[in-house]
């Protein structure tokens, strides 16, 4: 039987999400219409006219203004509207039986290279201050969905950072400014152009009473038009301003070498590295190519390897710190003290002693003397760096150093940079005091929020005649200003910029601007009178310049490999002139005593919103913070000293921890005091946090939240560090108090428990020692549970992986396992020893897999979605099981080891989830992945408690569906969608999750059956359908920017991730429980000197781990048999020792 | 104390069980025809906005199906051409028939032609033409004879388990790779007993493993 139907149109809505065809945009209405029409190659304009139709017009008005879109958007009356008209079409038969309609929407005209269903990649970069990362865009039929680091940089090597991976995001806010505007008014393009042709023509010649204030930028192209724009106003200012400093400042380099040179680490050749104040995996210019490098040095393979030791030196606990074989928590203001210090020892000299004076901390003179012996028994090999905050005589004394060090030309490099011809913040707050300012043009930034305290910079914009706002969201800055330009995101635009080492890499759009944005290329050039002032031509124009031969070819060959080939900048061979740099060298001692009553404040770029810019980016703001876990806030970090004076401890544990918290925590929520922090007069209040590993009396505030004017997101979340911070002291200041008011906050910490008391989770040994890495390669078998248990593979445990992974009976279990027979069987490990604990992983998985925010009221319930955690544990080598009541439990440790660990689904062969799932929805394919089918799902929740690892996230309110701020509520309740522009975000090869449904880490299902049919497709007669190695990554190990994660087919001896599975310190978590992780881990090794004063023979975790479960001494309740020292396991009596070796490797969970 | 059942009430339950019995057959029956993807769906033949006739073209004509579905051999989806494919040849081929009109169009101002989906596979399946079409899996099979039909129509059932027939047994749908477009060809297996063994041999030779666990299509 054959049915005919007749079909309406479809309608706009479903038209609306297709990308349009390469048709020029139609001239339609006022505000959206005056696009330039000749821009581009025509592929770019894939979006055009979603911008026009009325769906998305109507999304719009409803968007904005805040507040307009509202619950009553559905009355009851309209509601029983539509219900009756259902109820008529069910009474009329099968109505409702049949699906909807759907239709297929073809182009009009084909698309260069674009094949329906499959991705493009197109190189492109995120600029950000005076670096860029080179990015990947893979889109699709011309949108973007999801970024990954340009492999032809081979610095990044492929890899990104947590920001540059949550950027898509911010393309697809739809609380961005969306017009242009002049008070309420909105413009069109062609009413900007008139705007800036007006200024143009006003300020010709002169530029008396115009003025830029600028963010930092390493474009060539917008140095270009500056330089033109100076020529045009040459009375004009042109300041820049950026709250927060991420390079060594220019001036010392110049006082140092006489020379305009920053310094380009080389960390991979250091075998010994000591950080000043320096979170060189985070805070500093090029940390994702730093902490790439740091983990050449750090990886060892095989025993033999060399491992570099890193020395920190800091008053916060970054990343850097946690990493440290040696850390020293010292006071940032104390800095120059040590480094006078270590700069006497290292010199031979004493002409920096005054400036030691009242350097005090345990041990001092040991440390120094012992750091720098190091130091200087490793010349040129050895490396000393300074953070950016730290003051300029800092960055002379470690020029100084390295110059001694031999470590110039060697491990760090000096490279030429253009010298810096900006005004500065305070100059132009000078020249606005005295009204000469009659024209402002503030591009980026966001200086209303973000420029420091006593500028009182909020003031002086209001008393400027003309401000002109270009800036992405309407926030605080545009709020004081006149007219608002909307900005381009850089996805949007055509731009270039250059990476830290300075090779000039290109900003290519990807979809054209959803909201007619204008990009700062184009809005300089116009400016400038540049008669071409498309983007496009501008950068076209810079690049050619560059070059040789036909430009037109470079070009695109630029396009093509994302970068200018040899364009870095020119290293150039310096020299230390002691005569010159001395003036610059501070003479008196700078040290403070620094008290309860006298603190320091630490002001740090925050690790998510950096300095506010992506406070209203919802992925960022639920990644918890690395070190504290705190996600959505901020809080004020204090030591567990000033905490125990200021009264804010908690008081008792709770019944089941055996430790005493950071925090107190109610029903799993973090219940912190607030504290009020007084600098200089001007009072701040936040949320306290204790963080142990703090400098006693530092304190420190996380700048970039607590913005007033942003979106739902942004808005109100954290405190605002920025009203505190003096103009001089934008790094640390001291003099600061801290008072504890009493009130209460609720936080959302993600993890509550800080200790892993004692257990084997991360299984860390020392490289060198009796105990170490090198006498013991195999140290992770001593530690684990599986030392004790029974054998686990019984009599298979001497086979090779590839064997046990696809064809060792399944433990005799009773559960039906299926046979693990597929062509491949994938697998993962993870390194322990160079993981950073950056989370972009966490945020590369959310991209990729279309991982829903929750909320901080979520998060507080537990609800968070995120597949990955990392998991931070401090040990202080104090836990002690058989006392839970003992003195060593009762106090915070005030100066703990850090651990890491990356935490997602194991794929378990004998998976303890898929035993207790009533529907079968969670079982394992023959390649030994375990799936989710989430149709089957039906939300019991029972694999999620059976999870050891505790690794299974459920989607309580249609989080992917409902509007951000708001839950769904039933099918009766009033719902508000997602806005149709979150949903462009989404990867189409994933599944989006409804509510009701159980989702985890899926290895990249998605990825590894692409790599699968990509063979497949092309194996023909051959049979060879095995996927290469490396032919899948998945998104975290893509994004990883030290190559902790490999995944691969561990069928193939030869692949990676046999290798690395292969090695000694290969070890799988709860491996005694028999359920045969996937993923592995090695584990973590650390390098203290023996001569320090603070060395310790065994990582903390380790003393915590031999505490509890029995000393190395023998008879402690192991066994009889303990050939070599440590907690080993027993061996069966008789076997050879190379049997018993390989009978404990297969225990700890080869499998 | 009286009767509140009369004696005739012993037999209820049995009936009442009968009665259930013979609901819940009917139920299972109706639900097992009418409710299935092989009732719902096949026949299903909606009219498009341009009345094209695939008999016409992929038949009479003798066009190749990637001809217009260009990217089947490449990609997940098999694309449904842009209204430029129809005017490589309408635009010298019945360049004012009025039926045409909604392509003219299309091709002019870049809105797309609103075609009706027939074939659609629920959100959380990922099916990918390429690999198929690439290993002797023919549109046929899935698509039925579209070379002989005016009106393109839903031909098979399309649910889970008309999938895993083929999945568990490839031998008897191969067709040799030649023949993939070729909508009158036999399979192999359609051959006589020496083509099952050319396609038994095809299956081992091309290691053709069709996936049967759940992360093959979904994701």
């Amino acid at each position: 039987m054959k049915r005919k139907f007749d079909h309406s149109a479809p309608a706009a809505r479903e038209l609306a999400g297709f990308p349009p065809p390469a048709a020029p945009a139609p001239t339609a209405g006022d505000t959206l219409s005056s696009l330039p029409t000749k821009t581009g190659p025509k592929y770019w304009r894939s979006l055009d006219e979603l911008a026009d139709t009325p769906g998305f017009r109507e999304h719009m008005a409803r968007e904005f203004p805040e507040g307009a879109s509202s619950m009553e958007g559905v009355d009851r009356r309209q509601f029983m509207k539509l219900m009756a008209a259902s109820f008529a079409l069910g009474g009329m038969g099968l109505a409702g039986c049949r699906r909807p309609e759907a239709h297929i929407l073809p182009y009009g005209r084909s698309v260069e290279y674009t094949v329906p269903g499959l991705p493009l990649y197109f190189a492109t970069a995120m600029p950000l201050r005076k670096s860029a990362i080179p990015l990947l865009a893979e889109t699709h039929q011309g949108r973007p969905t999801k970024l990954e680091g340009n492999p032809s940089y081979t610095p990044h090597g492929g890899a990104s950072s947590l920001l540059a991976q949550a950027s898509v995001l911010d393309l697809y806010d739809p609380e961005r400014a969306t017009s242009h505007t002049k008070g309420t008014t909105l413009l069109t393009n062609a009413q900007v152009n008139d705007i800036l042709a007006a200024i143009n023509k006003t300020y010709a010649g002169t530029g008396e009473g115009l003025a830029f204030l600028a963010d930092e930028s390493a474009s060539p192209t917008r140095a270009r038009l500056v330089a033109k724009l100076k020529k045009i106003f040459p009375r004009a200012i042109w300041a820049e301003y950026e709250p927060v400093q991420d390079e060594p400042p220019v001036a010392a380099a110049q006082a140092s070498f006489g020379k305009n040179v920053k310094p380009v680490y080389r960390f991979a050749s250091a075998k010994r590295i000591l950080s000043l104040d320096a979170d060189f995996f985070h805070a500093e210019a090029g940390a994702l190519y730093y902490a790439r490098e740091f983990a050449k040095g750090r990886r060892v393979t095989k025993p033999t390897d060399p491992m570099n030791r890193l020395y920190v030196v800091e008053s916060g606990f970054s990343l850097t710190g946690s990493m440290a074989d040696h850390r020293l928590r010292l006071a940032s203001s104390h800095q120059l003290a040590l480094t006078a210090a270590l700069a006497n020892k290292i010199l031979g000299t004493d002409m920096y002693a005054p400036l030691t004076l009242g350097l005090d901390f345990p041990n001092r003179d040991q440390w120094i003397e012992e750091c720098a012996k190091d130091l200087l028994e490793h010349h040129g090999e050895s490396l000393v760096v300074a953070g950016a905050d730290q003051p300029v005589s800092v960055h002379v004394l470690v020029n100084a150093i390295n110059a001694q060090l031999g470590n110039i030309g060697r491990t760090v490099d000096f490279v030429e940079v253009a010298p810096a011809n900006a005004s500065s913040l305070t100059a132009l707050a000078t020249a606005i005091k005295g009204t000469t300012v009659k024209t402002l043009i503030v591009l980026g930034g966001n200086p209303a929020y973000n420029a420091p305290a006593d500028l009182d910079i909020g003031v002086l914009l209001k008393s400027v005649p003309d401000v002109i706002r270009f800036g992405y969201y309407q926030d605080e800055t545009s709020a004081l200003a006149g007219t608002h330009l909307a900005a381009t995101h850089y996805l949007e635009s055509w731009g270039d910029a250059r990476t830290v080492d300075g090779t000039i890499v290109p900003v290519q759009p990807m979809i054209m601007p959803l909201f007619n944005g204008l990009s700062e290329v184009e809005l300089l050039a116009r400016l400038a009178g540049e008669e071409n002032a498309d983007a496009y031509a501008q950068v076209f124009s810079t690049i050619g310049q560059l070059t040789s031969g036909d430009s037109k070819k470079a070009f695109e060959k630029f396009l093509h490999d994302g970068l200018l080939e040899d364009s870095a900048y020119k290293v150039v061979a310096v020299a230390f002139d002691p005569q010159r740099s001395a003036s610059a060298v501070a003479k008196n001692p700078t040290v403070v005593a620094l008290s309860a009553q006298n603190l320091e404040v630490r002001f740090a770029t925050d690790h998510k919103v950096d300095d506010g810019r992506f406070a209203n980016n919802g992925w960022l703001q639920e990644c918890p913070d690395p070190m504290t876990k705190i996600s959505w806030d901020n809080a004020i970090l204090v030591s567990p000293r000033l905490a125990k004076e200021l009264g804010i401890v908690p008081g008792g544990s709770l019944l089941q921890v055996a430790r005493k918290e950071e925090a107190e925590f109610v029903q799993g929520k973090e219940n912190a005091f607030v504290g009020e922090v007084t600098l200089n007069g001007r009072t701040l209040r936040g949320p306290m946090h204790i963080q142990p590993g703090l400098a006693n009396y530092t304190i420190v505030l996380p700048l970039g939240y607590g913005r007033t004017k942003s979106g739902h997101i942004g808005t109100g979340t954290g405190f605002d560090a920025y009203t505190v911070r003096p103009a001089a002291a934008m790094g640390f200041a001291t003099g600061a108090t801290l008072r504890n008011t009493g009130a209460r906050m609720k936080l959302a910490n993600t993890q509550e428990h800080w200790s892993m008391e004692g257990r084997d989770i991360v299984r860390e040994a020392n490289y060198q020692g009796a105990e170490g890495y090198q006498q013991n390669p195999d140290f992770v078998n001593g530690i684990g549970m599986e030392s004790h248990s029974p054998a686990i593979l019984g009599a298979d445990k001497g086979k090779p992986l590839a064997f046990i992974a696809s064809t060792t009976p399944r433990g005799n279990s009773l559960y039906e396992t299926p046979n693990l027979d597929g062509t491949h069987q994938w697998g993962m490990s993870i390194d322990l020893n160079t993981c950073i604990g950056c989370n972009a992983c966490i945020v590369a998985c959310q991209a990729e897999n279309n991982i829903p925010i929750v909320g901080k009221d979520q998060v507080m319930r537990g609800r968070e979605m995120q597949w990955i955690r990392l998991d931070r544990y401090y040990s202080d080598g104090q836990a002690d099981a058989e006392a839970f009541g003992a003195e060593g439990n009762k106090v915070l440790p005030e100066d703990p080891q850090v651990s890491m660990q990356p935490m997602t689904c194991q794929h378990c062969e004998l998976a303890p989830c898929e035993t207790v799932c009533p529907v079968n929805a969670t079982v394992h394919d023959d390649e030994g992945i375990n799936v989710m089918a989430y149709n089957r799902c039906i939300g019991t929740r029972y694999c999620a408690n059976n999870c050891p690892y505790k690794v299974r996230r459920f989607n309580f309110f249609d989080f992917n569906k409902r509007a951000t701020d708001q839950l769904y509520m039933g099918p009766l309740g009033t719902q508000s969608e997602m806005p149709e522009l979150l949903k462009m975000v989404k990867n189409p090869d994933v599944t989006v999750r409804m509510r009701g449904v159980m989702e985890k880490c899926t290895y990249c299902v998605q990825r590894v059956q692409q790599a699968k049919i990509a063979q497949k497709r092309l194996a023909g007669a051959s049979g060879d359908i095995e996927v290469p190695d490396g032919a899948v990554k998945t998104a975290c190990q893509q994004v990883c920017p030290v190559e902790a994660i490999v995944f691969g087919n561990i069928k193939d001896e030869q692949s990676a991730v046999s290798r690395a599975k292969a090695q000694d310190r290969d070890y799988a978590v709860l491996g005694y429980l028999n359920i045969r992780p996937r993923t592995t881990y090695l584990g973590k090794l650390r390098n203290p000197n023996p001569h320090m004063p603070d060395y310790v023979a065994l990582p903390l975790s380790r003393v915590e781990y031999n505490k509890k479960n029995g000393s190395a001494a023998p008879a402690a309740g192991h066994g009889p048999e303990h050939p070599k020292a440590g907690a080993r396991a027993t061996s069966p009596a008789n076997a050879p020792e190379s049997a018993r070796l390989q009978h404990e490797k297969q225990a700890g969970g080869h499998s | 104390m009286s009767k509140i059942f009369p004696k005739s009430a012993n037999a209820l339950p049995l009936q009442i069980l009968i009665f259930l019995g013979v609901l819940g057959g009917v139920a299972a029956a109706g639900i097992t025809y009418y409710a299935t993807p092989a009732y719902l769906r096949v026949g299903y033949q909606p009219v498009q906005p341009v009345p094209f006739d695939h008999s016409l073209h992929a038949g009479q004509l003798g066009m190749d199906c990637r001809y217009c579905h260009a990217s089947v051999e490449k990609s997940g989806t098999s694309s449904v051409p842009a209204a430029q494919t129809c005017m490589n040849c309408h635009s010298i081929i019945k360049t004012t028939s009025p039926l045409l009109e909604v392509v003219r169009k299309s091709y002019q101002t870049g809105d797309p032609v609103p075609w009706v989906k027939i074939h659609q596979a629920p959100d959380y399946v990922y099916f990918n033409h390429s690999v198929h079409v690439n290993r002797g899996v023919s549109c046929v099979e899935c698509h039925g004879k579209v070379n002989e039909m005016t009106t393109v129509f839903h031909a098979m059932p399309h649910s889970m388990s008309w999938c895993l027939d083929c999945h568990r047994n490839p031998a008897q749908r191969i067709r040799n790779p030649a023949d993939v477009y070729n909508l009158d060809s036999l399979t192999l297996a359609a051959q006589g007993p020496e083509g099952l063994k050319t396609a038994e041999k095809f299956i081992h030779d091309w290691k053709v493993k069709p996936p049967q666990s759940c992360s093959g299509c979904h994701r």
